[in-house]
């Protein structure tokens, strides 16, 4: 049948299935988009996995304290034995080399290194959408100069500007740490953006919306972006393991988080020379940065999957 | 394709001066200037003024950046402030230890990741597949200076294979053979550190395009006409799924004058990234802005290569 018949007909559904009331059991309610996405979600283990993970490090990071309430800050450097321990009931984790209970000192670690990731990319993506939604929609000479502008940020090796920018800006602070990550790695999202925006301009809903009076504005943020928000998440889900990463390199060396506040790529870089001693201090914020990441990667992928409009539906 | 090729290297050009500007305001922004940390801190005040004139510190700092930049198009990079060497040579000193690091280091690194790749994705969604892809995430998701660390912890220092830093051994530079020897017995953690760091991601991109081309139809095409499998994975998968990796490698390949930044720190390797990390501390301006122009000259040309070969081995981005 034609459009004109199918417009006119009160339910189409009834048209193809018209029995399809006195067996009820063989309707299928149509699920909402979200409903589909967080069921393919779920399917994938690995990524449930992740996100359990990362709630548990969430969990572990900013509620841990309340429970386990030694101070990571208290020296106890006067006996021997209450520097650099082995685990012990009092110290499950160990202590540092001036008596510091390594396992408050990884939950407060986490909360600087977590919230500095998180933060830099909440940044990062919003300077990459700004950019990118200028430059997709607008094109011409806007894009050009946006994108050389990108382009000058990229050609010069990440490191090198990290270390550099860390140099002039950085104080030690996690506000200047966040905001230094957060001007190097918005460039990925402000592509992602544009690529997706000259993409969806072009489609009729635009077209329909611009043809009864939408502006400019209302278009990109009311209408384009929330269409391209799926590759936007997953990338924003990947930049905060990216992002804790390049925090805790720039910890490492020194340029990044400095003493009192501690992260846990600081925590590798004083507990390093006691490695052959205590390996604790190294292995523990060492490998919370690893499964922070992995769990960060694995539900990204995951999203990934499950945004995928091109994934057939099984 | 000629044309496409002046087209982008007109456009790397200006991009190139931008770059420039952009680099010496940074690096001028640094607290702490040479000055402060270079200079003996009795100088007089007019002794300061003067070393200061001498390295023509005194100028306003655009008027600096014409002069560098006048320098820089004769090919004269000044001299160094720490160390009084013309920069030039300090980059071309340290500059073969990085090759040295890279090179092998990337090329062991893609052939792993093709390997890989290609395994996991015939084999996916079985146990080789999981466990494969769980060692490209520890690859992606282990930050370089902690495999760095655990490699020397393990492979230095509890089982003494390898030794943990610097090229050589000065008691071994005897003969040339037993030198050479000891030189790639400090080349081997270095490079497998830095090669692990890349393999992760490629793998992970190999295996996804390997995928992608294995669904194709050309592939059920050879199939149906009797190909046999190894010749259909080998002459017409891999071929075509490769191409968008080495894409990707060779944008990695650009960042060799500043990638290898944070191995050398850890392994003490004399290259350019160590080099980096001296001159920062002294604010060291001709070395860094050297490196950097370095750094960025190698990103924009192999962006340039990375586009060409993409061309040259999809036909069909030739003629779109």
């Amino acid at each position: 049948m034609d459009i004109s018949e199918q417009l006119g007909s009160a339910t189409t559904q009834d048209e193809v299935e018209p029995f399809l009331e006195l067996a009820p059991e063989l309707v299928q309610k149509r699920r909402s988009q979200g409903r589909i996405i967080w069921d393919r979600f779920i399917r994938n283990r690995a990524a449930v996995v992740g996100a359990a993970a990362l709630l548990v490090l969430v969990l572990f990071c900013f509620v841990g304290p309340y429970i386990w309430t030694l101070n990571p800050d208290s020296l106890n450097a006067l006996s021997a034995t209450s520097t650099l321990a082995n685990p012990t009931l009092a110290h499950p984790l160990g202590t540092d080399d001036v008596g510091r209970d390594t396992l408050a000192r990884a939950m407060y670690g986490g909360r600087v290194s977590l919230l500095v990731g998180f933060i830099s990319m909440l940044m990062a993506i919003v300077f990459g959408i700004g950019i990118g939604s200028f430059a997709g929609y607008y094109g011409g000479a806007v894009d050009n100069i946006l994108m050389r502008f990108t382009d000058i940020v990229l050609a010069v090796p990440l490191y090198l500007l990290l270390f550099v920018l860390s140099a002039a800006f950085v104080d030690g602070t996690p506000k200047s740490v966040i905001f230094l990550i957060a001007i190097l790695t918005w460039t990925y999202a402000a592509r992602l953006v544009r690529g997706e925006f000259l993409a969806l301009k072009e489609r009729e809903f635009v077209m329909a919306s611009r043809t009864i009076g939408a502006g400019n504005f209302r278009l990109m943020f009311r209408h384009i972006l929330p269409n391209a928000a799926g590759p936007i998440i997953v990338n924003a889900t990947l930049l905060i393991g990216t992002n804790i990463i390049l925090e805790s390199v720039l910890s490492y060396f020194g340029f990044g988080i400095q003493p009192p506040t501690s992260s846990w790529g600081s925590m590798i870089a004083t507990g390093e020379s006691f490695f052959d001693v205590d390996p604790f201090l190294v292995f523990v914020p060492g490998l919370l940065i690893f499964f922070t990441v992995l769990s960060f990667n694995l539900v990204g992928d995951g999203l990934r999957d499950a945004l995928d409009p091109q994934m057939t539906e099984r | 394709m000629g044309r496409y090729i002046i087209r982008r290297l007109l456009q790397a050009i200006p991009l190139l001066f931008l770059v420039t500007i952009f680099m010496f305001t940074l690096i001028h922004l640094i607290p702490g200037g040479a000055d402060q940390v270079i200079f003996n801190p009795h100088l007089s005040a007019a002794g300061r003024a003067a070393l200061r004139a001498r390295f023509g510190l005194d100028q306003p700092v655009p008027i600096q950046y014409l002069k560098w930049l006048g320098n820089a198009l004769t090919g004269n990079f000044s001299f160094s402030f720490g160390t009084n060497q013309p920069v030039g040579d300090i980059l071309k000193q340290r500059f073969p230890a990085t090759l040295q690091l890279f090179v092998p280091a990337l090329a062991l690194a893609l052939v792993i990741a093709v390997l890989l790749g290609v395994i996991s994705a015939l084999r996916h969604g079985t146990a080789t597949d999981y466990t494969l892809t769980t060692l490209a995430y520890i690859g992606i998701c282990m930050p370089i200076f902690l495999l760095g660390l655990f490699a020397q912890e393990i492979f230095g220092v509890w089982l003494h294979w390898f030794p943990t830093s610097g090229t050589s051994n000065y008691a071994t530079n005897i003969d040339p053979v037993s030198a050479f020897v000891d030189h790639i017995q400090h080349l081997i953690l270095p490079m497998l550190v830095l090669a692990i760091s890349f393999v992760g991601g490629w793998s992970r991109y190999m295996r996804s395009s390997m995928i992608d081309v294995v669904k194709q139809d050309y592939i059920r095409t050879g199939r149906a006409k009797g190909v046999s499998t190894s010749a259909l994975m080998v002459r017409h998968a891999l071929r075509n799924a490769v191409i968008p990796l080495i894409t990707i490698v060779a944008l990695d390949f650009g960042a060799v004058a500043g990638g290898a930044t944070i191995t050398e720190g850890i392994f003490a390797w004399p290259g350019l990234g160590l080099l980096f990390f001296q001159s920062l501390a002294i604010r060291d301006y001709p070395v860094l802005m050297a490196e950097l122009l370095l750094g960025a000259v190698f990103v924009i040309a192999f962006n340039l290569i990375a586009d060409i070969l993409y061309a040259v081995m999809d036909p069909r981005i030739r003629y779109s």
